[in-house]
This record gives structure tokens, C-alpha cells and sequence, in this order.
């Protein structure tokens, strides 16, 4: 990798959205109940990047994270090599057609010249070749972009988790998980593990490239940490005993993954991509719907959900501090 | 990026016997087409005399090579017209739609040896198949009949890529292709078949009898056919004492949500499962993907994105 000169960087903050988070967070929630479903949808678009304007600290926080705990972030199996060449492929044709002000790419045969301008570097590599990348194929694109990245490859008629680069985690772990089946790592989810984990894996095998789906999950995560690792436990998730009403529209996050699921024509397997996004309760309030939605999901969510999700000491004074502040909106 | 279509250029036109031409299919000029892992097909979209056809082709090319689909296409006088469009209407450079490579047939990734059996143009994704295997090492063997050597389809690509792995039956030398030859093979072997129906259930059928486990046993399905018409029907709802008229052009998940009723949904294309409703009477008509064949005959329940009814009346639990 090089660093490009002053001269040819590319003015490009002017393209990113300068809009307030509170306009363009994905909101997860169409009806005011929530329970555990296969809330899968057709994804229009058929893109998995989302370039937001908390790109290039999110990327370098990703980065750091993978310098300092590469085992924590990334691991794969050797026999993904071909399906993570696929993801490069598919990603970078990606970002050079959709994104075509921050990324180039250049191709002579099969030396690959790909330039990206939001941080100001340019790498030349070998198509298929992996000792031509500083790191695995599906390590070096994901270190381009703010999603995380999962392989899940199809074999025999199951599900595996077979490679993965994971930064931003909420409350799992990949070195866990690598080599266990679709319903073996899910079975942590209460209700969800009995039956619908496993229709949910059979309607996943019988996705089909070029039809993409996408769904929302959703969390609660104290403070603004994105690496929510299972691994550090004990390092984020005593933080919620310091909630008080006064501080909890500060300090809780609603945490929105936008997840996307792509068949791999090639290896035939599925990634699976995790844009995570982050706001704190007070923003989130500034839009009334949102708040009067949310303060019902909350009120009817069954104990089991808040109790996996980790929030059950504080749900009590959530549903408080979410019906007073509807009230006050009202006035 | 995934679009839904791709659309291709046929290449070459070449007869491979008196009744099998294949297609080489590439992308236009400057574009690329996606990979394929062995065993895909593709959905081709043409049109003749005014009638959309679609029809699925397995790609009988080497994954290995870029930019290029081959399909064999066997013209059949019982077929609802399809390859006959195919072999008469069908010429170099022309274009058309086709789906991207899905895969209902992969490969096993546990087998330890793959043997394969095809009938005449049943040989098609086997070729991709073999090209695979070969290339990462694994071992295999082909077994292929057809009448002669003459109306065998791929016969020369074949002698000429894997001439030790493959093994001919030609009924005009009164050569039969047996399931014996699945007797002794070593633990660890998979079987797959393709060719007529008759000859699948045959294969299969003494597959188990040998004593194969089922997951060791592979033969193509190809997607869902055409699911019929559809029928106007009219709903009840036991609870709320609604009741609504579907037509036939409309479906039941959005009468029901113009209706006013606060049903749960979310792909609406019959593959997730969100919408499904309890029926209390009547006769659903599933046209889902997400119920298993089981369930869709001992569950009484309906998908009303996509499912209907049979029967009149559909009475639902809400
Ligand atoms: C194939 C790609 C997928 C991967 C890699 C994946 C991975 C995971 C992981 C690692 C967890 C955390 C489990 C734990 O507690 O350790 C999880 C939770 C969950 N997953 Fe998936 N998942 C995938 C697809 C899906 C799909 C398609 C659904 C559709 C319903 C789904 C539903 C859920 C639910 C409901 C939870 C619990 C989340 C919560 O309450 O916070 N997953 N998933
Ligand atoms: S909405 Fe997905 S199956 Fe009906």
C-alpha cells in the first residue's frame, strides 16, 4: 500500500451526507410489537455497501482494532480462499461502480490497481494471487469498508460459519463461533432456537444470487462502543449499573445492524454483512413517531428478549424515562 | 452489487448431435458475467411467436473459465416448446435475459469419492462437475449411456478431458448402465444421478437398498413449476367477523391489510415465514416456498402472501 500525493486526493467530503444522525439512522421497527421472526426482506438495491459520514473514523477504529487483536477480529478457514476472492470481486466492482468519486480501480490483466480516495491510498495486487495482499482477501476489502463481513458457506446440505472479519460484535464471538452450523451458533436465542432457526437456515439455502435480502436486528448498548465483544464482557457490559434516569438518554444506545445476505455464485456460499449504527436515546427522541413506537415495543417486549438482549435490570426505568419524555414532547 | 438479470450474447451455436446443440453464452462487450460453482444452472428467458419461455439449463462448461456459460439443450417434441424455440429460433449473436447461476445440485464437500450416472443430455452439469474435481484432485467416475456413440452428447469433450474417469453404455451395442455398479464402492462414496425420471427413482431406489445414508444420495430438482391458476376466493375471520372477497388478481396479505387487519409480513414473496396466519376451514392453495411439503399437508395454516385457496372459503383464526 502507498500513500498518494496531495495533488491527486480527491475532494470528497462535500459527497458525504452532512445530514443529523436522527435523519437518516435506520429505524428498525414497522409495527409496534416485536418479537423474534424471519423479518427478511428483498433488498432492492443489491448493494451491501453503505458509505455514511462516519466512514473514515469507523475504518480506522476497525483497523486498529484488527492491529491489535487480529485472532478477536478476523479468522477463516482455508478452504474459503475462493468464496473471499469472490467477496473481493464482487465488493470492489462495487465500491468503483457505485461510489466512483472515492474509488478506482484499475485493471492490466490481472494486476489489479485499486485506489481509494476517502483515505488517501492505493494497492496493486494480483487477482487470485494471495501472497500479492498484505493479509486474506476478505481481511484486506473489509478493511475499505464500515460493515463487518461474515462467510457462510453451504456444504452438505447445512449452514457453516467458515471466515469471518468482525470489529463491531454485539455480544459475540467469532473465534467461538467459526466451524459451527447456522443453528448451533444461534442457539443462544431463546424461542428463536426451538423451531425458527431452522426454517430460517432452509429458506437461506434456498436463496439465490442476484436476489439479495436484508433485515434489521437491534440491541441496546451503553455508551457509544461499536466493539461490543463477548470476549470483554466484563469490560462494557458493567457500565449499565451507573444508569440513572437523569443520565439514561445519554448513556443507552439503540444499536441498529443493518444485515445483508448474498448469495456467492461462484463458492455458492452466503455473505452476510453488518452495518452497525449507534444513537443515544435523546437524539432518537427528536423524532415523535420513532419515540411513541419505540416506548410500546418496549412495554410489550417479553422478558426473555429483554433478558437475552441484556437490559432487564434497566427496563423499568427505560419504559419510565421513555413514556415521561413522550409526555413531555406532547406539551 | 447483484442485479437480477444478466443479459448474455450467444457465442456459438454448435451441433453436438442430431438432436443436441449446445449455446456458449457471453457477457456483452466490456461486461463481465459471474462465476459459477459445478452443478448450476441458469434460468433463460426467450420469447417465441409472442410466448415468454422460461426454461432452466444446467451449465455444462468449466467453472475455471471467465466470462463464458455453456448450456446443452436437447430439442424434445413433448416439451411445452422451449428447446424447440431454443434449436429453430435461437443464432449466433443474438441476446437475451437469463437468470444468475443458481445451484439446486452442488457437490458434497465430506465425500471422499463421487461416482455420477446420466442419461443422454443428463450428462450436463456433470461436466462442470468433473472439471471441478479434477482440478482440486478428488476422485470420481463417470457413467454415462446413451443410444450410440453418435447421439451421445459431449461425447469427445469428454473423452478428451477424462478419458480414465469415464465409462460408456451405448443400447445399440447392448451396453446397459446397471445400479450395480453402486454396489462396491468404498464408505464415503456419494452417488448423483440425472436423466429421466424413471431412471432417478430407479437409481435412487437401490441406492438405498445398497444401504447409501440419504445425504449421500444427490439428483437435481429444478425450482417449483408454474403453480396453476389462481381462483377468486372469499375469507372469513372467526374473531374479528370480517370477511373480504379475494380476486384473482389480487392476494390475500394486502386485502386483508386494506381491510384494515394488523397482519404481520415482511418479504411478501412466500420465503420467510413472517405472514403466516392459523385457518380454522377450508382449503388452502400453498404456492410458498417456505413450508416444508410435510408441513403444508398436516399444518393448518396459510401464507397469505403468496397462498390461496382451493376451496370456496377460507375461514381464519384472527
Ligand atoms: C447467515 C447469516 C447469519 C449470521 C452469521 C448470524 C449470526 C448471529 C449471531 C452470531 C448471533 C448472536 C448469537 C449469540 O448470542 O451468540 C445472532 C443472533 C440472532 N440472529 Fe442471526 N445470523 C445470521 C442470519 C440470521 C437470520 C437470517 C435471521 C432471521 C431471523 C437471524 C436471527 C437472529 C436473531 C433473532 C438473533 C438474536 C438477536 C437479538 O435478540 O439481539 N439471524 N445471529
Ligand atoms: S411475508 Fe414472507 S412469507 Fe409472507
Amino acid at each position: 500500500m502507498s500513500m498518494l500525493n496531495e495533488d491527486v486526493k480527491k475532494n470528497y467530503v462535500q459527497h458525504l451526507s452532512t445530514e443529523p444522525l436522527v435523519k437518516r439512522f435506520p429505524f428498525p421497527f414497522h409495527e409496534d410489537s416485536y418479537r423474534y421472526s424471519n423479518n427478511s426482506r428483498q433488498l432492492e438495491s443489491g448493494l451491501c455497501l453503505d458509505i455514511t459520514p462516519e466512514y473514515k473514523g469507523e475504518v480506522e477504529e476497525k483497523r486498529a482494532l484488527l492491529e491489535k487483536f487480529p485472532m478477536k477480529c478476523y479468522q477463516s478457514f482455508s478452504h474459503t480462499i475462493e468464496a473471499q476472492w469472490e467477496v473481493l470481486d464482487m465488493l470492489i466492482h462495487e465500491m468503483v461502480e457505485i461510489y466512483p468519486d472515492y474509488f478506482t480501480l484499475k485493471k492490466q490483466g490481472d494486476v489489479w490497481i485499486f485506489t481509494n480516495y476517502l483515505l488517501n491510498e492505493q494497492d496493486t495486487f494480483t487477482f487470485g494471487q494471495l501472497n500479492t495482499l498484505p493479509c486474506e482477501p476478505l481481511d484486506f476489502i473489509g478493511r475499505h469498508m464500515q460493515e463487518d463481513l461474515v462467510i457462510v458457506s453451504e456444504r452438505d446440505q447445512d449452514l457453516y460459519m467458515d471466515a469471518g472479519q468482525l470489529c463491531f460484535p454485539a455480544n459475540w464471538s467469532l473465534v467461538f463461533d467459526l466451524g459451527m452450523t447456522f443453528t448451533e451458533w444461534h442457539s443462544p436465542v431463546p424461542v428463536f432456537s426451538d423451531k425458527l432457526a431452522a426454517k430460517v437456515r432452509d429458506f437461506l439455502m434456498r436463496m439465490e444470487a442476484g436476489k439479495p435480502w436484508t433485515r434489521y436486528n437491534w440491541t441496546l448498548t451503553v455508551e457509544h462502543i461499536l466493539p461490543t465483544f463477548a470476549e470483554d464482557f466484563d469490560q462494557w457490559a458493567p457500565k449499565k449499573e451507573k444508569i440513572t434516569k437523569e443520565n439514561i438518554g445519554d448513556l443507552v444506545h439503540l444499536r441498529v445492524e443493518d444485515q445483508r445476505l448474498f448469495r456467492l455464485p461462484k463458492s455458492n456460499s452466503i455473505l452476510f454483512s453488518i452495518h452497525t449504527h449507534l444513537i443515544n436515546l435523546n437524539e432518537l427522541s427528536e423524532n415523535r413517531e420513532w419515540l411513541n413506537r419505540f416506548s410500546k415495543i418496549i412495554d410489550d417486549l417479553p422478558e426473555y428478549i429483554a433478558e437475552y438482549k441484556g437490559f432487564s435490570e434497566y427496563k423499568l426505568l427505560l419504559s419510565a424515562w421513555l413514556k415521561e419524555t413522550l409526555y413531555v414532547k406532547k406539551l | 452489487m447483484q442485479t437480477k438479470f444478466l443479459q448474455v450474447i450467444v457465442e456459438k451455436v454448435k451441433i453436438e448431435t442430431s438432436s443436441v446443440k449446445s449455446f456458449t453464452l457471453v457477457p456483452p462487450r466490456g461486461e463481465r458475467l459471474p462465476g459459477f460453482s459445478a452443478g448450476s444452472h441458469v434460468t433463460t428467458y426467450i420469447e417465441n411467436n409472442g410466448k415468454k419461455l422460461e426454461r432452466h439449463y444446467s451449465l455444462a462448461s468449466n467453472p475455471e473459465i471467465p466470462n463464458e456459460y455453456v448450456i446443452g439443450i436437447r430439442k424434445s417434441e413433448s416439451s411445452r416448446g422451449g428447446s424447440e424455440a431454443w434449436h429453430e429460433c435461437i443464432k449466433e449473436g443474438d441476446r437475451l435475459f437469463i437468470s444468475n447461476p443458481k445451484n439446486h445440485f452442488p457437490l458434497s464437500f465430506r465425500a471422499r469419492k463421487h461416482v455420477f450416472f446420466a442419461a443422454g443430455i443428463g450428462i450436463t452439469p456433470f461436466i462442470a462437475m468433473m472439471f471441478d474435481l479434477k482440478k482440486r484432485g478428488i476422485e470420481f467416475e463417470l457413467h454415462y449411456a446413451a443410444r450410440s456413440k453418435e447421439l451421445c452428447p459431449f461425447f469427445p469433450l469428454i473423452n478428451e478431458h477424462f478419458p480414465e474417469h469415464s465409462h460408456f453404455y451405448f443400447s445399440e451395442l447392448n451396453n446397459r448402465m446397471l445400479p450395480d455398479l453402486m454396489k462396491e464402492q468404498p464408505i464415503g462414496t456419494h452417488v448423483y444421478f440425472c436423466g429421466p425420471e424413471l431412471m432417478v427413482k430407479q437409481f435412487s431406489q437401490r441406492a438405498h437398498a445398497y444401504g447409501y445414508p440419504k445425504a449421500n444420495v444427490h439428483f437435481e430438482l429444478f425450482s417449483p413449476p408454474d403453480m396453476g391458476p389462481k381462483t377468486p376466493f372469499h375469507v372469513k375471520l372467526s374473531k374479528s367477523k370480517k370477511e373480504f372477497y379475494v380476486s384473482e388478481t389480487e392476494n390475500l396479505l394486502d386485502v386483508l391489510l386494506d381491510g384494515g387487519v394488523d397482519a404481520s409480513y415482511s418479504c411478501r414473496v412466500g420465503g420467510c415465514g413472517s405472514c403466516q396466519l392459523n385457518v380454522k376451514e377450508g382449503v388452502v392453495d400453498h404456492r410458498d416456498q417456505f413450508l416444508s411439503d410435510e408441513e403444508k399437508k398436516t399444518l393448518q395454516v396459510i401464507l397469505p402472501c403468496v397462498s390461496r385457496a382451493k376451496s370456496k372459503t377460507l375461514v381464519l383464526d384472527i
